[in-house]
């Protein structure tokens, strides 16, 4: 097998100095394989965003060994770095907080394919910007369209453009869709899956959902307190968690057919318990 | 406790035009029950908790329909309900205590044994050291911690309808997984018809007892939370069949195409026509009425209605 297209080892990322030292991560290690999905779920403050920003070189304070695909990313220089981003990209949670409600969507990722020099004439940014947009199922008519113009489901198809336009083949989405509706979230994830399956887009797909890690991560990551206490394949970890802590969040997300199950159970052992009704009991 | 017949709520962009925002709602919240109102947003959902209350914002107003006590007196606005909504952060004064923004919702009479009464409150909603809790600020509080102050606040002037809308969206699962759990207990314990505004089918599963599920301004499907093992509703189905299962496997998931239709563009006929796969003739011409498929649950569907397709 050909090495794996992210490989961290013994990562630490730290805030604050003397006393006030925090450190977010605490030495974690994985590696992703090339065109798979890694999931790290984890509460807030578990320390999953911050893997994340260390990862793509986003934080100063950082420790371990980060390597993609064969280069040290805590060692790059400032060009090399550039490079690196091109091939590494992020999707945030927050799709209109993450564009700027003053530039159109066609402009946002004109702009990203300038600024990278992929887009030499103006012509041929408008004709990568539509093909783009094209990818992520919007029609191509609405690049002239400003963010509050657009659904959440679409800010967010504009998003992944604007990180796939520069030629990503590693994409971190921060809760991509914890912040729709089930109907649109459910659009979102098949595009995510259709371009893992389609263009080889490795992710690492960070949220507390764990229904939803089960359908798209091939393998997760459980963080609590910047430490990693489980991790394998998503199948085998939300089936049968090994850690007291991973029991304790599937336990606690809430699941349809379970809890509907849980109910009826609940109910059928009152009723066998309760018995006939006692005279006294019943009052006047 | 509370019902609300035929309740609509009108948006009047200009006089002599009204743009109906939700229409035809029936609730009936009963004490000791939780009432779920489900759908994406852009449903009415929480329009139609504000309408109960009367805390509709400027230029939306409740003009059709009643809502009346099971008295049959009529519900003065913000009598007797009190409201919890989904981020305490910004509910919640930060320049205040949280003693001094509960002694606040006090009804006069209490304010004479306010101290205790606060820390009562505190208790029951679960914190250990109510008087620690009482000098403390917001930002000193967890998100956890900040929803169940504002549990608090909603109980201390006795309510006996408790809105909550959304109350655990802005929360990590195992604190949700609590604040549900006490919001369960409270029901229980003080007798409250709760109505619970939620995108989430989980937590409604969880702790409903019925529901009404809403789509465009109108209730489509309604009837005990066991309906959600089979819905007749083609949108209710396929709410369910695009959420991810902790059982499911790694299949892509059925997204319903399209999206929620904004007051004004509605279409003629059934709402979800243009969404919907089973979607006929008779759907793009006329609107289907709620009807009673079973006891207690009523559907909105011409496919459902009496003798299936006709």
């Amino acid at each position: 097998m050909s090495r794996p297209l992210l490989e961290v080892a013994n990562l630490r990322v730290a805030y604050g100095a003397g006393w006030r030292r925090v450190e977010a991560v605490r030495g974690v290690s994985f590696e992703i394989a090339r065109g798979r999905c890694l999931g790290v779920v984890g509460e807030s403050g578990s320390g999953k965003s911050t893997l994340a920003r260390a990862i793509l070189a986003l934080e100063d304070r950082v420790s371990g060994r980060i390597e993609f695909a064969g280069q040290d990313v805590l060692a790059l220089d400032r060009a090399a770095k550039r490079a690196f981003r091109r091939r590494a990209q992020m999707v945030f949670q927050d799709p209109l907080g993450s564009l700027n409600p003053r530039v159109q969507a066609g402009a946002a990722l004109a702009e990203v394919l300038r600024v990278h020099g992929l887009a030499g004439t103006r012509a041929e940014a408008a004709r990568q910007t539509a093909d783009w947009l094209e990818t992520v199922g919007l029609d191509p008519a609405y690049a002239g369209r400003f963010p509050h113009e657009l659904s959440g489901g679409q800010r967010q198809r504009v998003n992944l453009a604007r990180a796939l336009c520069v030629g990503a083949e590693f994409l971190v989405a921060d809760g991509p869709v914890s912040s729709l509706d089930v109907s649109v979230q459910a659009q979102i994830l098949n595009l995510l899956k259709s371009l893992q399956e389609t263009r080889g887009i490795t992710w690492m797909l960070i949220g507390h959902d764990l229904a939803v890690m089960r359908h798209m991560a091939d393998e997760v990551l459980v963080m609590k307190a910047g430490e990693v206490v489980e991790r394998g394949p998503a199948a085998d970890v939300l089936a049968r968690p090994l850690q007291a802590y991973t029991r304790e969040l599937l336990d606690a997300a809430p699941d349809v057919a379970r809890a509907l199950d849980r109910r009826a159970a609940a109910a059928a052992s009152l009723e066998l318990n309760r018995g006939p009704v006692p005279e006294q009991d019943v009052p006047a | 406790m509370l019902t609300a017949a035929g309740l609509g709520v009108g948006f009047l962009p200009e006089p002599g035009r009204r743009v109906a925002v939700v229409e035809g709602v029936d609730l009936c919240l009963r004490a000791g029950r939780t009432t779920a109102l489900v759908g994406e947003s852009g449903c009415g959902k929480s329009v139609t908790a504000a309408a109960l209350g009367g805390l509709l914002p400027r230029g939306l107003a409740r003009d059709r329909g009643e809502i009346r006590w099971a008295n049959g007196i009529p519900c003065r606005p913000g009598r007797g309900l009190a409201y919890v909504f989904q981020d305490p952060g910004e509910c919640l004064d930060p320049v205040f205590t949280i003693g001094s923004q509960i002694r606040e919702t006090l009804p006069p009479e209490e304010r004479g044994q306010a101290r205790a009464r606060m820390a009562a409150l505190l208790r029951t909603v679960g914190f250990a050291e109510p008087e620690r809790v009482l000098a403390s600020y917001p930002h000193q509080l967890s998100g956890g911690m900040q929803q169940r102050a504002m549990l608090a606040m909603a109980l201390a002037s006795r309510p006996r309808v408790l809105v909550a809308d959304e109350p655990t969206t802005a929360l990590d699962v195992t604190v949700q997984a609590k604040i549900l759990r006490l919001l369960a207990d409270l029901q229980r314990l003080e007798n409250l018809a709760v109505l619970l505004i939620t995108h989430n089918l989980g937590v409604v599963a969880e702790i409903a007892d019925e529901v009404h599920v809403m789509y465009a301004g109108r209730t489509v499907e309604s009837g005990p939370v066991e309906l959600l093992r089979n819905p007749r509703h083609p949108y209710v189905r396929g709410l369910l069949q695009a959420l991810p299962q902790l059982a499911g496997s790694a299949e892509r998931l059925a997204g319903i195409e399209g999206s929620v239709p904004s007051p004004g563009r509605r279409p003629a006929g059934c709402r979800f026509h243009p969404r919907c796969a089973e979607a006929r003739a008779l759907c793009r011409e006329k609107e289907p009425e709620l009807r009673s498929c079973a006891a207690g649950h009523a559907v909105a569907c011409w496919a459902c209605a009496e003798g299936g397709w006709a």
